[in-house]
């Protein structure tokens, strides 16, 4: 909310400077998100124009003499057409400084002109919400006064933030109270008494058929004349941002600026029988708003109408039907209350939002409709208008229900005592009734504006802001001992830690992505998930959907590499199971590479990706050996792939990305990866210390000629349980197919290392392990010695 | 020839051998051919069987002498070989300055590592560590954290919905009510997680973003503690000297309620013309504050009993300001030069 520094000084005394008056907004909780400052204007005063005449020289050019208090009128040209005699007007003298020029003594066409007359925007005010030409001011402004000093021009403007729950505080009253409570100084507020008098007067009537309109103050005013507002409330709008229209638009929109409490006039010559029904919209009602918009309502919205057609759009918008115009005499004031949802939910549905919704959909007070009504009563005699006597509709106000509040509570949540004469002042300030009880309570009211404050705890914080959150003093707390665990938090975190050790390179990516990803897929042949996860109201179209899998953001990520790079991510995948969206944890790692030069049935990158895999795993687990088996898995190079097995039960997927997925995502270098489901993985197994023998091993290098599809690590497991206790080690080191095997078979080279717990073992000894084993492995799957 | 003129052509055999042999390496084929196993001694050795007995004790320790020199010698040489070997070596002179070989090295991204150190700092004190699904129902997200059935927060302006009652989480708090159904109080556990909100993009905002939610419910738990913990986390994230401040705020689910900021690392609080405060010499965290009693009294904690606290700050933001980063974005792009630099 924008908070002209110089119309806030009505109601409080504060310090000269913006930004400590910024600062003491911060601390009691409104933000001020910017300090616009005024630039530099002087020499700027009120003038009255004594006579005017049509300069001699030059045709377009007028010369006034202005009457400007003390001393000679001034004789000044102007090209402006808005001037005439016996206007009080906005004059620059010799030596004025503008935000723009200096006015210096001149000849214009011939003749000294000794000031200049000047229009709003040569004041800073925005120039398309003023007069066209120079500024008019209202007849009571005395000659000579100082414009910038009685307008209070130089004042900054605050742009405040004001939280949800302080609707009553998005006005300058409410932000006026809150620093004059803070500081220990009087509010100035204006008369809450409605001057409208007279029983007998005219009324309107009002019938409220729906239950979110929980108040309606309703008041006649006749003898109303419009025309321009004076200069004091333009310039305050203005500088507000909040446009002038007219007299009455403006002591409306003034109104809810001071108080919070938005109203409408309507133009009671329009509203038949001066009758008024609050209801629902009918389904299809055309709705024509001040602003000209057109609307088509449902019965969401809720409209005030007359016997005849809807007049105002509640809480947003007047009807053009019933709006007041200069031909206005006597009108109609609404100061309703609404539910504040109902008002949110009609602007969303209409995508219409105006300054009284903002404040109406964070469900006002309703006592405040009667602020509201008094006040433009005030401003509206001012204005010449009769005001007659207000009516109140609706719920009666009730006051609020008393809050018993321990005063120990102050010390048992803030951590300070505080005493109650302290507690009672500050809660006084904020217009709260504070009357102690026996055995340390306090029964506190809170006043009439303030409904958000329920419970012990809202009048807690009132306390706290008052006596300042900077009393709170720092302090480390024992905490108790507990039974909660944080197992799968140190799981991911040992993940990353493990993977960044093992020279991975941790990312972090977006879990929504938009149906390109689904269209890469495609195009390289494949199916995208049949079921995504997908966001009812994205923000664009590229985040509507939620990642099935850690993989296209990675190969997407090690595409962009200029050459080999090695990344990881831990993050959620999510899916679909009888419609319900679920979601798991998985860690991720890859790496491209350069293709090796190597016979297609070898790929030393898949090794190096596994060995990173197992290493990872018993880090994790604490297992040392894995079993891997071949297999096919969507995303993953058919041939290239294997699932890890820890007892029998698969724990990763470890290969070669699929090359059609690396060609339609653009990667250049092939790309192995292995993921796993975090929570899958058993739980770590503290390996157990076995004493190794003492005595030399021996070893013995088999080349062993088997089919060319066999398994390496079957091989192994059958030369490992054939070769008995004494095999401590049994390890493919070499792969050979070609010319010196027979087509369809390939040599394997196989260590087998064996060792005696009790006795060194002899050449004999091993050799006839190793005949046993051969021939043991020969029976299995014909295996045969190399030659 | 007798034994005395074999050892004799021996010695003189050797001794050229080891004349001509230039290195270590090449010693020890002397050592094998004069020595070794097979070597010439080994057959000579063996001769001694075709002796009359009585003189094979002499002819022995002729061998043996022989042996002894043999190996003296030979010692001695390798001695020198080695010698010159090193001193040549020592009038290598290289580039040190020559870019070094870096090991194949991975790194931690820097939103995590302010995470892990946030956690670490917490764990110390006591807290545990906690994670939650991203996908909530309305129930944990809203009804729970006393954020009544009208409030905008529901109708889909600020959270992604999957279904009219899951939606993608919007903070942390969610973990607060799945803690706290599991255990009775004492309870103190911190919950880092991705959060989703439907935020504009800019160089401060995300659609998606990462958070660290804390909460401590016990007897006699108040707003000090709060602070207390909160200024010990920033000294460990972002200096020693760090200050906290808090201003009032408002959120359904605490009460009283603040927005928490750290003096600005930058400027140290002087503002000015800091770039990254501002000027106001603070840095805004995040929202924090008392458990509100509604809250505690959803999970049948009584509200005169137990007090406790809870507060929520973006990691991403804690990291933009730890390491001096331009656009939150750039934590999610995970371009190599800033994962990189932030290794």
């Amino acid at each position: 909310m924008r908070v002209p520094l110089g119309w806030l000084r009505d109601y409080v005394d504060l310090p000269a400077d913006p930004g400590a008056v910024a600062e003491m907004l911060a601390l009691i909780g409104f933000p001020v998100a910017a300090i616009e400052t005024r630039p530099v204007i002087t020499g700027v005063i009120a003038g009255r124009i004594a006579e005017l005449g049509k300069h001699p020289n030059a045709d377009r050019l007028q010369v006034g003499r202005i009457d400007v208090g003390d001393g000679a009128p001034l004789t000044i040209a102007t090209a402006a057409t808005n001037v005439s005699p016996g206007q009080t007007i906005a004059v620059a003298t010799i030596g004025a400084c503008l935000p723009k020029l200096t006015i210096e003594r001149r000849k214009m066409r011939g003749l000294e002109s000794e000031g200049m007359m000047i229009s709003a925007g040569e004041l800073a005010l925005p120039e398309e919400w003023f007069e066209d030409g120079i500024m008019q001011f209202e007849e009571s402004l005395q000659p000579g006064t100082d414009v910038v000093e009685y307008f209070r021009l130089s004042e900054a403007v605050l742009d405040v933030e004001i939280t949800s729950n302080r609707v009553d505080a998005m006005s300058l009253i409410g932000l006026a109270r809150e620093l004059a409570a803070y500081q220990k100084v009087p509010l100035r507020t204006p008369d809450p008494s409605n001057p409208g008098g007279g029983a007998g007067g005219p009324k309107a009537e009002i019938t409220i058929e729906s239950p979110d309109c929980r108040r309606f103050v309703s008041q006649i005013f006749t003898g109303v004349r419009s025309g321009p507002s004076p200069a004091w409330m333009r310039i305050r709008l203005a500088l507000a941002g909040q446009r002038p229209i007219n007299r009455l638009v403006d002591i409306s929109n003034y109104v809810m600026l001071e108080t919070a409490q938005p109203l409408h006039f309507y133009d009671a010559a329009k509203i038949a029988g001066h009758h008024l029904i609050v209801r629902d919209a009918r389904q299809g009602e055309r709705f024509v708003a001040l602003d000209g918009s057109e609307h088509e309502l449902t019965p969401h919205a809720l409209v005030i109408a007359s016997e005849t057609s809807a007049e105002c759009l509640a809480g947003l918008m007047g009807a053009r039907s019933s709006e007041v115009t200069d031909a206005t005499t006597e009108l109609i004031l609404e100061s309703a209350n609404f539910s504040g949802p109902r008002i949110r939910r009609t602007a969303g549905q209409l995508g219409f939002r105006t300054e009284a919704s903002s404040r109406h959909e964070k469900s006002l007070a309703p006592a405040l409709t009667t602020v509201g009504a008094a006040r433009a009563a005030h401003l509206l005699a001012q204005a010449g208008a009769t005001p007659h006597e207000p009516a109140a509709f609706g719920q009666p106000l009730t006051a609020a229900a008393p809050i018993d509040f321990k005063i120990s509570d102050v010390k048992r949540l803030l951590g300070y005592e505080l005493q109650p004469q302290e507690i009672t002042e500050y809660l006084d300030g904020l217009g709260f009734k504070a009357e102690p009880q026996p055995d340390g309570m306090l029964r506190v009211v809170a006043p009439a504006w303030r409904t958000d404050v329920t419970c012990s705890a809202d009048v807690i914080e009132e306390i706290a802001r008052m006596a300042g959150y900077g009393r709170i003093s720092p302090e480390i707390p024992a905490v108790r001992a507990h039974d909660i665990a944080s197992g799968d938090y140190r799981r991911e975190r040992k993940a990353a830690a493990t993977l960044a050790a093992l020279g991975y390179r941790e990312i972090v990516t977006y879990s929504l992505h938009g149906a390109n990803v689904y269209e890469k897929i495609r195009r390289a042949g494949l199916e995208p998930p049949a079921r995504p996860v997908e966001v009812q109201n994205p923000l664009s179209e590229e985040q509507r959907y939620l990642r099935h899998s850690l993989g296209p953001a990675m190969v997407t990520h090690l595409a962009r590499a200029n050459g080999p790079a090695r990344a990881f991510e831990i993050g959620h995948v999510f899916y679909s199971e009888d419609r319900q969206p679920l979601e798991t944890a998985m860690a991720f790692f890859a790496f491209s590479a350069e293709p090796q030069d190597e016979p297609e049935w070898r790929d030393s990158n898949f090794l190096r990706a596994k060995g990173d895999c197992e290493t990872f795993l018993r880090e994790m687990t604490g297992e040392s050996r894995f079993e891997t088996a071949a297999d096919e898995r969507e995303g993953f190079h058919p041939g290239k792939t294997g699932v890890v097995l820890m007892g029998g039960r698969e724990i990763a997927v470890v290969g070669q990305v699929d090359p059609r997925l690396l060609r339609s995502f653009g990667a250049r270098l092939p790309i192995y990866a292995c993921r796993m489901i975090l929570a899958a993985l058993p739980p770590y197994d503290v390996p157990q210390f076995k004493p190794p023998s003492k005595f030399p091993s021996t070893y013995r290098d088999l080349a062993l000629v088997c089919d060319a599809g066999l398994p390496s690590q079957q091989v192994e497991n059958a030369l490992r349980s054939a070769a008995g206790a004494w095999c401590t080690a049994v390890s493919a080191f070499d792969e050979y197919r070609g010319s010196q095997v027979p087509a369809g078979k390939k040599s394997i080279a196989i260590r087998v290392t064996l060792q005696k717990p009790d006795a060194t073992i002899t050449d004999a000894e091993a050799d006839a392990v190793i005949e046993k084993s051969v021939a043991e492995l020969r029976a299995q799957f014909g295996v045969t010695l190399r030659a | 020839m007798d034994l005395i003129d074999t050892l004799e052509d021996l010695r003189a055999r050797f001794e050229d051998a080891l004349k001509n042999s230039a290195g270590a390496g090449a010693l020890d084929g002397v050592r094998v051919a004069f020595l070794g196993r097979s070597g010439e001694v080994t057959a000579i050795r063996r001769s001694i069987g075709k002796l009359p007995p009585a003189e094979r004790p002499a002819a022995g320790q002729r061998i043996n002498e022989a042996v002894e020199k043999m190996e003296h010698a030979l010692n001695e040489a390798q001695a020198k070989a080695d010698a010159l070997e090193v001193g040549a070596s020592l009038s290598h002179r290289i580039d040190v300055t020559f870019p070094s070989i870096p090991p194949q090295q991975g790194s931690i991204h820097p939103m995590k590592r302010v995470m892990h150190d946030v956690c670490a700092y917490f764990e110390r004190h006591g807290f545990a560590v906690v994670i939650g699904p991203e996908i909530e129902p309305d129930y944990y997200n809203f009804d729970a954290l006393n954020i009544p059935p009208d409030h905008p927060a529901r109708e889909g302006f600020d959270s992604f919905f999957l279904t009219p009652n899951l939606l993608l989480r919007p903070h942390t708090s969610p973990m607060q009510i799945r803690t706290m159904q599991q255990h009775r109080p004492p309870v103190a556990v911190v919950v880092p997680g991705t959060c989703y909100r439907r935020d504009a993009v800019d160089a401060r905002h995300l659609y998606q973003f990462n958070q660290c939610e804390g909460l401590l419910v016990d007897e006699g738990v108040n707003m000090g503690h709060l602070k207390g913990m909160l200024t010990g986390m920033c000294r460990e994230i972002f200096g020693s000297e760090q200050q906290v401040r808090f201003r009032p705020s408002y959120f359904p689910f605490t009460e009283p309620s603040a927005e928490v900021d750290t003096t600005c690392p930058l400027c140290r609080g002087a503002g000015g013309e800091c770039r990254m405060c501002g000027g106001s010499g603070w840095i805004e965290l995040g929202g924090a504050g008392m458990v509100h009693p509604n809250v505690l009294r959803n999970m049948e904690y009584d509200p005169e009993v137990y007090s406790g606290w809870a507060f929520g700050f973006g990691l991403e933001r804690m990291a933009l300001v730890r390491y001096d980063v331009d656009d939150i974005r750039r934590f999610f792009e995970n371009d190599d030069a800033f994962l990189e630099q932030l290794a």
